[in-house]
């Protein structure tokens, strides 16, 4: 079962950067803050990325200079939303255009081009072999040989769960996703627990963009996260922004994309179809949630 | 009395929207000056190819077409408090919906073709936003998110529409057959493209302001949209405005799409949206939710990506400049809007 | 008992736009003892203990913590000086936990790791030596009102209060959990907690205070030693002296029922019985008034008589329509009209113009062709406006511009203009000013003469000895009495509404 193989590889490649993100969309949504912006904070990741290791010869350069940016572009968003009240989804809009606006820009400014931006040499993030693993049928090659982002990310859901469950930190961001009122009145600071998580996030989705541009290709390309931020959003509604659900959600996306390309070969199943089903999923998932709660809360009585 | 204090809030308007589009131009100068490009040159270029000239203003007019429908389709939502997002997909779907019309009655002549594609466009998207209408009055569903979603499923499935079973063969990019001659909008002011779409869409414009000012549906969603709970006690059916104005959004974002496919592409091309659903939240934004609003806000942001385009095949300056200017519009007003709203509460709370 | 006072407020005076919500307010706590404060609602209990927790700058005054002065300019200096409150709207976390709640803000540690076993441990100590049962472990979400209620009394004690202040709270209890709460409190205070109890129930003040100090309009009425107190006397001071109420109440024989609620059963938000088998009904030409302090179950019954609010079991008629499961609007077409408790959010539409707030019951009589008729409305609006003395520049004034009293003319002008067989007017003239009160109850009389049915409800207990001819009592979600108003004395009525049965 080869192609089996092939697609689990396919499926935990293309998952890491939609994860990673998505961790973020669960960090700010506990606490309080639906995060748009997931998307803009990916792509300009990717960009300054590749700007990092192109400048600085270093893959790892790259993924700092990621990170940073993601947060960077997570305080702008902080400050018009806590700071200036700007409306969330708005704002968050902003940041995904200034985001597109800014790397086009840049892209053209810098490098005279458009399209897609891959000097020669530039360095990638590389692969981890693991030892052992390899030998394991089929697992083996579904996980051997990732780059290290791609465990990095399964650590972070690892981390990301651990926190929310079992940290003071993480027992205070819910309580000022769920209730800002009662966590203030106990003294917790709600403004500054907010501005955290946002800026965690922003990190975690300048992660992703690494990965997306240093991870398998080694290049930057206009529009590149291409709405996997609102990919890893999904995800986040699909698992109730609880860590390993909403991983799983992000999984299930992953495969379709994966699976997009082995369906059409082999079954003849059109791509946008498979693509399609997740999200179509999602709503009806979300519907069903509503309904049974309001069958239970008697709002649906005659 | 009163009419000097409407004319005096409609300055104040105006005034606030200029500053807040002096700053945007501002970052753009500097974001021009740091990578080294001739910021005031490029303006007055930008400002040129936008305005001078009936060919020039034309192309603005046309770019900002699309602009128009889908300005509109968000603010009448917005105005009734309605989140919509959603007018992405019923672009998607209206514009398969008005090529499908096109090139499958080829027999039919134009004056019947191109009101049944534009009616066939309109109800393909108003029946899109029905089901995140419906699940947001009776069932609670935020419509945010089931907008989002769905806007890729429109995306996706009108792409699996010109990939597979009304895909032409031979072309490297999916688009459907090209509508009949009857069914291509006749031009308005050639060479240019500009064509009789902008006149459909300023009847939108006029319609919905007259909708929104004159009719009982009009008064029940600015009733619905300024406080619902209100509403709800004074009788107005909240649930079935929520459902009428998603209707009505998504059948104005319908046309949008109609319009690109009868009077620019006279095809569906696949992708061939950067996205005028999302652009229509700026313009509902800056348009302050009402229909001449948008009209001006569409016309504005016309004006810069037609000029961007030009001043990036002229002086090397990438036309990703507007969205930064965009962008800076955005996070200004909202943040405004905010502060407006801040400075409310302490009045209030001090008062 | 030790005779030093614990915190002394001494003439504290605070005045909110329109109201003197405290006026000259002198309150001495002894250490160890269990104080009741008690008044009318707008009394200022609220406000005083505010003031107290540091939520609130009184605008004069001094307040002294065991005999020094002190400033308490924030909740935090309130907690340094060992100041807890519960408060009559809880702050807890829903999804949390009860140990996760309780500790939330001064949590257990190992490192980063919140230490869960220690939070439980320390909540169930506390829970033993005070008797709150609870479970630790239990998400507060899955707990009864009444329970939740322990842990955020837990809450505070947690952080060892020297005076403790419970906000009327056994308005959510059941009479066992009040029995409960009763001990525990008891029991606190013999281990040396000064306990401050606000409440609008007498059987509570005897109950549990061994001092009680009354609140009228702001003002301290008297303080006394509980065991020398009689109810009757109590209830006085609370109620103030009987003015002689205008009595102009009809001698007619009533008309036909215009409305009727039959035992209805309904549910607040959080899933407790707020009406228990409530029944009342209304005449042709009576004003019925409802009496009660505020909380026992007369938002729900508006609620449900304006078909805002499902019921669990019974039948609201208007005339013989049986209108139970009727739409708002089809309420109003049979004659109801409604003026709301909360004018701000239910009564107006503040971004809309004052024309466009009195059309909300009645544009679909405004249209022609499909279109609003902007000449008709403005003339009948301008008629309105006229007829009700509505102060406003223009009818197309935004309705924000306008004052207190004339939004409630708007809401009123409203409801009376399409002359209603039913009007429900719940606190019809709270906040307002004299005149505008004077304009309201005016409007209620006339409507009641030409032969309409008023169901009024208030707290104000002047306002409905003032209107009312008939006068139902509810207290805790059941209708306690029934009595004609003239035979109504305010003692009686003070003793029904604070739950003991005359």
């Amino acid at each position: 079962m080869p192609w089996l193989a092939d697609l689990g590889f396919a499926t935990v490649r293309l998952t890491a950067p939609i994860i990673l993100a998505a961790m973020g969309g669960v960090l700010s949504q506990r606490a309080g803050l639906v995060n748009i912006a997931l998307e803009g904070k990916m792509l300009a990741g990717a960009f300054a990325a590749v700007l990092g290791s192109f400048y600085a010869h270093s893959a790892w350069a790259g993924v700092a200079a990621a990170v940073a940016t993601g947060a960077a572009l997570a305080l702008v968003f902080g400050v018009f939303v806590l700071r200036l009240r700007a409306n969330l989804v708005v704002a968050g809009l902003a940041v995904n255009i200034l985001a597109l606006g800014g790397t086009g820009y840049l892209l053209q400014v810098l490098f005279g081009t458009r399209g897609a931006f891959a000097p020669q040499g530039l360095r990638g993030l590389g692969t981890v072999h693991i030892p052992g693993v390899d030998r394991v049928p089929v697992l083996g090659r579904v996980l051997d040989g990732h780059t290290p982002v791609v465990y990095l990310t399964w650590a972070v859901v690892v981390l990301t769960h651990l926190f929310l469950s079992r940290t003071v930190a993480g027992l205070r961001v819910r309580a000022v996703g769920e209730h800002p009122e009662a966590a203030a009145s106990v003294g917790v600071p709600v403004a500054r627990v907010q501005y955290a998580m946002l800026m965690i996030a922003g990190a975690l989705c300048g992660l992703a963009g690494a990965q997306m541009s240093l991870g398998n290709l080694q290049l930057f390309s206009y529009n590149m996260s291409g709405g996997r931020g609102f990919m890893a959003l999904a995800a986040v509604f699909f698992g109730q922004a609880r860590a390993w659900p909403t991983a799983l959600g992000g999984l299930v996306l992953g495969l379709f994309d994966a699976l997009q390309i082995r369906l059409q070969t082999t079954v003849g199943v059109p791509p946008q179809i498979t693509q399609m089903l997740p999200f179509l999923a999602i709503v009806a998932a979300l519907t069903w949630v509503s309904w049974r709660r309001q069958v239970r809360g008697g709002v649906l009585a005659p | 009395m009163i009419a000097i204090a409407v004319r005096r809030e409609w300055v104040a308007s105006v005034a606030r929207f200029a500053v807040t589009f002096l700053a945007a131009l501002l970052v753009g100068a500097a974001v021009m000056v740091a990578s080294d490009r001739p910021a005031l040159q490029a303006y007055r270029t930008l400002f040129t190819v936008a305005f001078v000239g009936v060919q020039n203003v034309a192309d603005t007019l046309l770019t900002a077409t699309p602009l128009i429908f889908t300005g509109v389709a968000t603010a009448v939502a917005f105005r009734a408090g309605v989140f919509n997002v959603g007018v992405e997909g019923a672009l998607h779907l209206g514009a398969f919906a008005a090529a499908w019309v096109g090139f499958t009655a080829t027999a039919l002549p134009g004056p019947v073709v191109i009101p049944l594609a534009l009616l066939a466009a309109g109800v393909a998207g108003a029946l899109f936003c029905l089901g995140p209408g419906v699940l947001r009055a009776y069932l609670r569903v935020d419509e945010i998110v089931t907008t989002i979603m769905l806007n890729y499923v429109a995306i996706f499935f009108t792409s699996y529409l010109v990939n597979y079973p009304y895909a032409v063969p031979g072309l490297a990019n999916a688009m459907s057959p090209k509508i009949s001659p009857a069914a291509v909008l006749p031009r308005l002011l050639p060479p240019s493209q500009l064509n009789l779409a902008l006149v459909v869409a300023l009847a939108v414009v006029v319609a919905v302001h007259l909708i929104m000012t004159r009719t009982p549906l009009g008064y029940e969603l600015r009733a619905v949209g300024s406080n619902p709970v209100f509403a709800r006690w004074a009788g107005i059916p909240v649930g079935a405005v929520i459902v009428k104005v998603m209707l009505l959004s998504g059948f104005i974002g319908g046309l949008a799409g109609a319009g690109q496919v009868l009077g620019v592409n006279y095809r569906f091309v696949d992708g061939f949206s950067p996205g005028y659903g999302f652009d229509g939240i700026t313009i509902a934004l800056l348009g302050r939710n009402t229909p001449l609003g948008a009209l001006a806000a569409a016309v504005l942001m016309g004006a810069l990506r037609s000029g961007g385009a030009t001043v990036e095949l002229f002086m090397d300056i990438p036309k990703d400049l507007v969205l930064i200017l965009e962008a800076t519009i955005i996070f200004f007003v909202t943040a405004e809007y905010g502060l407006d709203f801040t400075r409310r509460r302490r009045h209030a709370l001090a008062g | 008992m030790s005779a030093s006072p614990l915190v002394r407020l001494e003439e504290i005076s605070k005045a909110f736009p329109g109201v003197l919500a405290n006026d000259r307010v002198t309150l001495e706590v002894t250490a160890g003892e269990i104080h009741a404060l008690v008044g009318e609602n707008g009394a200022g209990k609220t406000t005083l203990m505010r003031i107290l927790c540091g939520l609130e700058r009184p605008d004069g005054g001094r307040i002294y913590w065991q005999g020094r002065p002190v400033e308490i300019s924030s909740p935090q200096e309130a907690i340094r000086l060992g100041i807890g409150m519960v408060h009559q709207r809880f702050q807890l976390v829903p999804s949390l936990t009860v140990a996760e709640n309780v500790a939330l803000g001064r949590e257990p540690r190992r490192g980063p790791v919140f230490d869960r076993s220690r939070a439980a441990v320390e909540v169930q100590d506390l829970a033993v030596r005070t008797g709150l049962r609870v479970d630790p472990r239990a998400t507060v979400a899955d707990l009864s009102v009444g329970v939740q209620q322990r842990v955020e009394i837990l809450r505070v004690l947690l952080r060892r209060p020297r005076l403790l202040i419970l906000d009327e709270p056994t308005t959510v209890l059941t009479p066992q959990e009040t029995t409960d709460l009763f001990a525990v409190l008891r029991r606190l205070a013999a281990e040396g907690t000064t306990i401050l109890f606000i409440t609008h129930k007498l059987p509570e003040v005897f109950a549990i205070s061994s001092r009680v100090t009354v609140l009228r309009r702001g003002r301290v009425v008297g303080t006394l030693r509980t065991a020398e107190a009689a109810p009757e006397a109590l209830a006085r001071m609370i109620v103030g002296e009987a003015l002689p109420a205008r009595r102009d109440a009809r001698e007619e024989p009533p008309g036909v029922p215009v409305l009727r609620v039959e035992n209805l059963r309904v549910r607040d938000d959080r899933g407790a019985q707020v009406l228990d088998g409530v029944t009342l009904e209304v005449r042709r030409g009576e004003i019925l008034g409802v009496a009660g302090v505020e909380g026992n179950g007369q938002k729900e019954l508006v609620e449900v008589i304006a078909g805002v609010r499902p019921l669990e079991t019974g039948r609201v008629l208007l005339g013989e329509d049986d209108v139970t499961f009727a739409p708002v609007r089809a309420r109003r077409a049979a004659g109801l009209a409604v003026i709301p408790e909360d004018r701000y959010l239910q009564g107006v539409s503040l971004p809309m113009t004052v024309e466009e707030n009195l059309l909300a019951t009645r544009y679909p009589s405004f249209v022609r062709r499909g279109l609003l008729e902007a000449g008709r409305i403005r003339s009948w609006a301008l008629a309105v406006m006229g007829q009700f003395d509505i102060r406003a520049p223009h009818p197309a004034a935004a309705a924000r511009t306008l004052s207190g009293g004339n939004l409630q003319r708007v809401v009123v002008a409203r409801e009376l203009a399409s002359a209603p067989v039913v009007l429900v007017a719940s606190h019809p003239s709270r906040g307002l000013d004299l005149a505008a009160t004077r304009f309201v109850h005016d409007q209620l009389r006339a409507l009641r003469d030409r032969g309409g049915g008023v169901l009024l409800v208030s707290a104000d207990l002047d306002e409905i000895l003032e209107l009312a001819d008939r006068i139902a009592v509810i207290f805790a979600g059941r209708i306690v009495a029934h009595l004609p108003a003239a035979g109504a004395s305010r003692e009686r009525l003070g003793l029904l509404m604070a739950g003991k049965a005359a």
